[in-house]
């Protein structure tokens, strides 16, 4: 082999592998929006898949066969710190966090506001199944598994902890990433995780997790999920804007219009965006059915006035930050006047 | 009678790894048979794992993103890092105001650059092949560095007492002495990609072998087809490798290796 047949024989790999790759993995919808001039740009919201954000990927499939067509652009994360770094280098106009994180993020000067909540409930503290743990003060001196320091599912557990008498110390926290938990538990590295669904159902139905308290029974209101937009976007598009949380409130009501609707959102989120199990979110969205909840979800003031307390109680915040300094009602206001989507499973339209 | 027993050396060298590989897939299924929760897949498991994402047409998507970033990666890494190497090799000065600089970058590890990446590109290709490029680069440029100083002086003298001007002296006597060197680091450096791209697909990207290990992750309890990804990582990593190897058997560039 001569030196210039190796120098062809590179470059036309090159070529082959880029354009294989433009041909099956390069969405053009998302590389051309961003040609697109400013005022008609769609806006990408960011989410992971956890049922707490299941109206973001309910919305963009029924929007889809509706008279307007795809309402934004939908892009799936792994992990909380990708989408706090793709939010405040405004990669993402959108995203669904937690709500610790988005007081945190706003406290420290990051240009966001909380428009609306991705669901209530839907939390658990699981613990293995016939284990040492039969009640929470067992769990003195073990491990449990939170998903990050700013999450509901950690104020959670110190609201337990206090509830059963514990000092802060009492239990071990780890910080993991949701989808690893369930396999900790049945390899007995942690002693029990507080997760948002699907993950505690995932431990129930492999038959090692047995719940041991939901989150609403040490925090009846309980909210996690949240979605945050960019201030810059509510200066510019706040219409826009209104039609993302009008969308939202629509899926949120059309997910609580029973057991059908739900077990149909299983299955389409479950096949074409969280690639989990449709058996899986199946569980976690009908098993009760008041497990994951989907109404009530305008932002309220009492609810993050008690997330920021406990933030600044378990040392997360330094600074008193107000409700109305990281939220725009608005929003939410207008929306209360939706209804739900009028779209049934098959018929391939909606309204 | 010599032929003869050539090809049986032949076959011995093919079949003793393979029988090796035979005797651990039989230790692997006998492990997992005796292991009381069903969480690791088998090899059956895996094979079926495999099989499954043909179906489903992810395989040849996933390879081909992944080869797409790390060719990219290391592409750019290559026509700027080898250039410069051999610039700043060449003139002691730059070196001597570089060294330090490069010593304090190189032991990063690409994925300190993860954050940086996702506030710098946002997530998706942009920033793993930057994670690759980064992750090339510094071997690549200290490998090219290291090649021209080992150059034998008199190699360059003899260049010039024989009037050599300095495009010739560059083509006639710096390339062919410093090419041995490159292909090896090259060689090297295309194994450290194919490690980075894994990492920075489970952060950074929504295709790619790394996100199918963390997408299986997501999927709740599909351990077949984490195992399916690592293997199909180090088969491909294995070829890429091979490949490289080939670029040894270029003719020009064979002077510095022994005669087998």
């Amino acid at each position: 082999m001569s030196p210039k047949r190796a120098v062809v024989i590179c470059g036309a790999w090159l070529v082959l592998i880029t354009g294989l790759h433009a041909w099956l993995n390069v969405n053009w919808d998302v590389v051309l929006n961003d040609f697109r001039p400013p005022a008609q740009r769609k806006i990408v919201v960011a989410y992971i898949p956890v049922t707490c954000q299941l109206t973001c990927p309910v919305t963009d499939y029924i929007s889809k066969f509706s008279e307007n067509g795809e309402l934004f652009l939908p892009r799936m994360f792994q992990g909380f710190p990708e989408i706090k770094e793709a939010l405040i280098s405004n990669k993402v106009q959108a995203a669904f966090i937690v709500a610790p994180l988005a007081i945190a993020l706003a406290a420290q000067g990051v240009p966001i506001k909380v428009v609306y909540l991705g669901h209530r409930y839907g939390s658990a503290l699981v613990v293995k199944k016939n284990g040492p743990v039969k009640i929470f003060r067992d769990l003195k001196g073990r491990t449990v598994a939170i998903p990050s320091r700013f999450s509901d599912e950690r104020l959670i557990l110190f609201r337990a902890m206090k509830v059963w008498g514990m000092k802060p110390g009492d239990i071990r926290m780890v910080e993991m990433a949701p989808p690893d938990v369930s396999g900790a538990l049945a390899a007995g590295a942690i002693d029990g995780f507080v997760m948002g669904e699907p993950f505690p159902s995932q431990a129930e139905m492999g038959g090692y997790g047995r719940v041991l308290f939901q989150a609403r029974d040490y925090w009846p209101d309980y909210m996690s999920c949240i979605l945050v937009v960019q201030q810059d976007l509510i200066d510019k598009r706040p219409e826009t804007v209104q039609v993302l949380v009008d969308g939202i409130a629509r899926s949120g009501l059309w997910l609580e219009k029973g057991r059908t609707y739900r077990e149909d959102a299983a299955d389409f989120v479950g096949r074409y965006y969280y690639n989990q199990k449709p058996a899986l979110l199946r569980w976690a969205l009908t098993k009760p059915m008041d497990r994951v909840v989907y109404s009530q979800l305008a932002p309220r003031k009492a609810d993050f006035d008690m997330v920021r307390d406990l933030m600044i109680e378990t040392g997360v915040l330094n600074k008193r930050i107000e409700f109305n300094q990281y939220t725009d009602t608005r929003f939410s206001d207008q929306a209360s006047n939706q209804t739900a989507w009028k779209y049934d499973p098959g018929l391939a339209a909606a309204k | 009678m010599r032929d003869e027993h050539a090809t049986r050396t032949n076959l011995l060298l093919l079949w003793r790894p393979l029988a090796f590989i035979a005797l651990l897939l039989l230790l692997w299924e006998i492990g997992i048979r005796r292991q009381a929760s069903h969480l690791l897949p088998g090899p059956w498991g895996v094979v079926g794992g495999i099989v499954d994402l043909v179906r489903h047409g992810l395989l040849l998507k996933y390879i081909v993103a992944s080869l797409f970033r790390v060719t990219w990666g290391f592409a750019l890494a290559v026509v700027t890092a080898i250039p410069l190497g051999l610039a700043v090799g060449w003139y002691r000065r730059a070196e001597m105001a570089l060294n330090p600089i490069l010593q304090i970058l190189r032991p990063i590890s690409p994925l300190a650059w993860i954050p940086i990446a996702i506030l710098w590109f946002g997530v998706g290709d942009l920033a793993a092949i930057f994670l690759i490029f980064v992750g090339c680069f510094f071997p690549l440029m200290l490998t090219a560095i290291d090649a021209v100083q080992s150059i034998p002086a008199v190699y360059v003298n003899a260049g010039r007492n024989f009037g050599l001007s300095s495009a010739a002296l560059v083509y006639r006597v710096l390339y062919p002495a410093v090419v041995p060197k490159l292909i090896v680091g090259l060689r090297i450096t295309l194994g450290i990609a194919w490690l980075v791209v894994v990492a920075a697909e489970m952060i950074a990207v929504s295709s790619g072998l790394g996100f199918l290990i963390v997408d299986a992750r997501n999927a709740g309890n599909r351990y077949d087809l984490v195992v399916a990804g690592m293997l199909i990582i180090g088969i491909i990593g294995l070829l890429l490798d091979l490949g490289m190897q080939s670029l040894e058997k270029v003719k020009s560039f064979r002077w510095g290796y022994s005669e087998d």
